[in-house]
């Protein structure tokens, strides 16, 4: 398992088209990716290919969120993952 | 005798239609609990997987075909749907429940949906919450399709249609583009809905946020006026006539235009008039500069700037104008500076209108400002940008608006970023401090531009969104002329220059009125751009300023726009 902790750096958050861009991206892995808000007053989870948990996920620009992966490529798949979150 | 009656919104797309009411339904069907029996569950869950390979073709059809036809642009929007359509979340769940519960693949998308559409409805960000419509859009689409029934058929419509309803949904919209839809007009939603955006790429004429649209029916005579903002109601003959006309003057301005919209606008006697065109979005500026118009005299940079829900990054934003001073090919484009609390009525009773809007904003919201004022100065090497500054009531706000656009050139300059640092800065005159004191502001400006929209409102007392006052809305009140004509005498040994861009300037007698007084510079929607060059080139400015010698002298608005119209229309 290989996680790590990104600032969302696109224009919008992760809406409509950045979240469709994320689910493109994240299926090309086979690891099982998940989003996740550390907040403690409000945690949530996202799977990486679920666009309405994505979405649902409501990361703004500037917030901070943790990706997670499990699975042969984990490392490529983080690494991408919070590459493109970056912005 | 109609009881015509004006019901206000915000403008979704613009352009003017006229036609009939066609209300969509509800997009969510209801649907019942049925039981499966236990060995039909394979067969349940086969059917939901043909409704979403069903769905799922339908989607890719319509997604090239807007491709091709609008550009990616708005083909965004049915990736979204697309990706709904695999979404485990979703589509896994509901397959679960008609398995585990034995039940009809109906009733498990409706369960699985309210819980989802609930999660939305909880969020803080108002853009996201905007989009439940696309999965409402998808959940009508399964439903449909689960019952293999073809969408509603409205094809062969007898007349011209208007599609109203709380919501309609922008695959409702796409796949009725080959009907008869002119128009549309929905009592919720927003210019950054996705029905917005997929109107204005359709370019079917839209007003949103409409909440009385609820008592209109299926077959009431509509007018869906994309440039104010408003739909009319069993409008009057009268109305009705003045409307096709312009709708007439759009389609044409459409259609042919270079021609006659290139040449420039004359009186009879030869007086240039300078003709500019007002928009809302970017994306208007090509039709406007390929139909001819001269200037872009006021684009309201607001629905652009907020669009998505979300302020755009300051890279996009010099993208965004960059493009536009690109488009306009070398006309000059007026940006006008973000006037947020415009058009939108707030939730707590307090009449936006009065309090924290335009410049009063931006000084409130510095970064906000800066941010906007580096991206436009950064994006000014493409063309020629003019700046300017809405809802300004003293000197005051105009010299801290001058200190933080010094302060964002200083900025530039240390960061070595090229600009042009001869961008002309203007102010909107819409307030009546600022029309009783724009001589004082002179020197601090270059260029003025006059909205009469709001100036008539604050002269006039009237909140031109409470129906109980909006008959009283008269550009031909003295206190209107008088102020109008103020504001010339004051600027005139200025030097400076005004340019005429709110609803007066649009509609023939009150632009009329204007050249008479002296205006000789005018900024109108698009849809108003010929009849207005019609009228300029039917007109003699001798004529028109002894017109306005005769109306300062007048008492009523009535005998004021008697006068003036008998002498618009004579020919």
């Amino acid at each position: 398992m290989k996680e790590r902790e990104v600032v969302i750096g696109h224009r919008l958050g992760l809406h409509a088209r950045a979240a469709a861009r994320l689910v493109e991206l994240s299926s090309k892995f086979q690891a099982s990716i998940v989003l996740f808000r550390s907040d403690p007053t409000n945690p949530v989870e996202a799977d990486a290919r679920s666009i309405l948990s994505i979405l649902l996920l409501s990361a703004g620009y500037g917030s901070k969120v943790g990706v997670r992966a499990s699975g042969v490529d984990e490392d490529q798949a983080v690494e991408s993952i919070c590459e493109y979150l970056a912005g | 005798m109609t009881d015509e009656r004006v019901i206000h919104g915000v403008v979704g797309s613009v352009g003017i239609a006229v036609g009939r009411a066609v209300r969509t339904f509800d997009p969510l069907f209801v649907s019942f609990n049925v039981k499966v029996r236990p060995d039909q569950v394979r067969k349940e869950v086969e059917r939901f997987r043909h409704s979403v390979e069903k769905s799922r073709e339908q989607l890719k059809r319509m997604q090239a075909e807007l491709r091709r036809k609008s550009g990616p642009e708005s083909s965004f929007l049915i990736d979204a749907h697309l990706l709904v359509l695999q979404d485990r979340l979703f589509v896994d769940r509901i397959i679960e429940k008609i398995e585990n519960e034995s039940i009809n693949s109906e009733w498990a998308i409706q369960q699985v949906s309210d819980d989802l559409l609930q999660a939305y409805d909880r969020l803080d960000d108002e853009y996201l919450r905007e989009r439940r419509g696309d999965l409402e859009d998808i959940v009508r689409r399964l439903l449909h399709n689960l019952q293999s029934k073809p969408l509603p058929p409205l094809k062969k419509l007898p007349y011209d249609a208007i599609l109203i309803g709380k919501i309609v949904p922008p695959s409702t919209l796409f796949e009725l583009r080959t009907q008869r839809v002119v128009g549309l007009a929905t009592e919720t939603g927003s210019p950054l809905s996705h029905t917005a955006i997929m109107a204005r790429s359709l370019e079917i004429p839209a007003v949103m946020g409409v909440t009385a649209l609820s008592e209109v029916s299926s077959g009431d005579l509509l007018i869906v006026d994309g440039e104010r903002g408003v739909v009319i109601c069993s409008p009057s003959e009268e109305t009705l006539a003045e409307y096709k006309e312009r709708d007439r003057d759009g389609r044409k301005l459409k259609k042919k235009a270079a021609a006659s919209a290139s040449a420039p606008s004359v009186t009879e006697d030869g007086v240039l008039i300078s003709l500019g065109a007002n928009i809302n979005f970017s994306e208007e500026v090509r039709s406007a500069i390929t139909s001819g118009c001269e200037s872009i005299g006021l684009y309201r940079t607001e629905f652009d700037f907020f669009r998505e829900g979300k302020q755009l990054d300051e890279e996009s934003l010099v993208a965004d104008y960059s493009l536009v001073l690109k488009t306009a090919k070398g006309a000059p484009v007026t940006f006008r500076t973000i006037d947020v609390g415009i058009d939108q009525k707030s939730w707590d009773g307090v009449n936006p209108n009065f309090g924290v809007r335009g410049l009063r904003f931006c000084l409130e919201n510095t970064d906000v400002f800066k941010k906007q004022l580096r991206s436009l100065y950064r994006a000014s090497v493409n063309g020629r940008m003019r700046i300017l500054l809405p809802f300004v009531s003293t000197v005051d706000d105009l010299d801290s608006a001058s200190e933080i656009i010094m302060a964002v050139r200083r900025e530039l300059d240390l960061k070595r970023q090229p600009y042009d640092p001869r961008v002309p800065i203007g102010v909107m005159i819409e307030t009546p401090a600022a029309a009783q004191t724009c001589d004082l502001m002179a020197s601090r400006v270059d260029f003025f531009c006059l909205g009469t929209n709001d100036l008539i409102q604050y002269y006039l007392v009237i909140d031109r969104s409470d129906q109980s006052v909006v008959h009283l809305y008269n550009p031909f009140h003295p206190a209107i002329l008088r102020c109008l004509h103020q504001i010339f005498s004051l600027l005139r040994p200025t030097g400076k220059s005004i340019t005429v861009c709110g609803e007066m300037a649009a509609d023939p007698p009150s632009a009329a009125v204007l050249l008479g007084l002296g205006f000789t510079s005018l900024s109108v929607n698009l849809g108003a751009y010929p009849r207005i060059q019609r009228m300029i080139r039917s007109v003699s400015m001798a004529q028109l300023r002894d017109l306005a010698g005769q109306i300062l002298k007048m008492q009523k608005p009535k005998e004021v726009e008697e006068k003036v119209r008998a002498i618009v229309y004579r020919s």
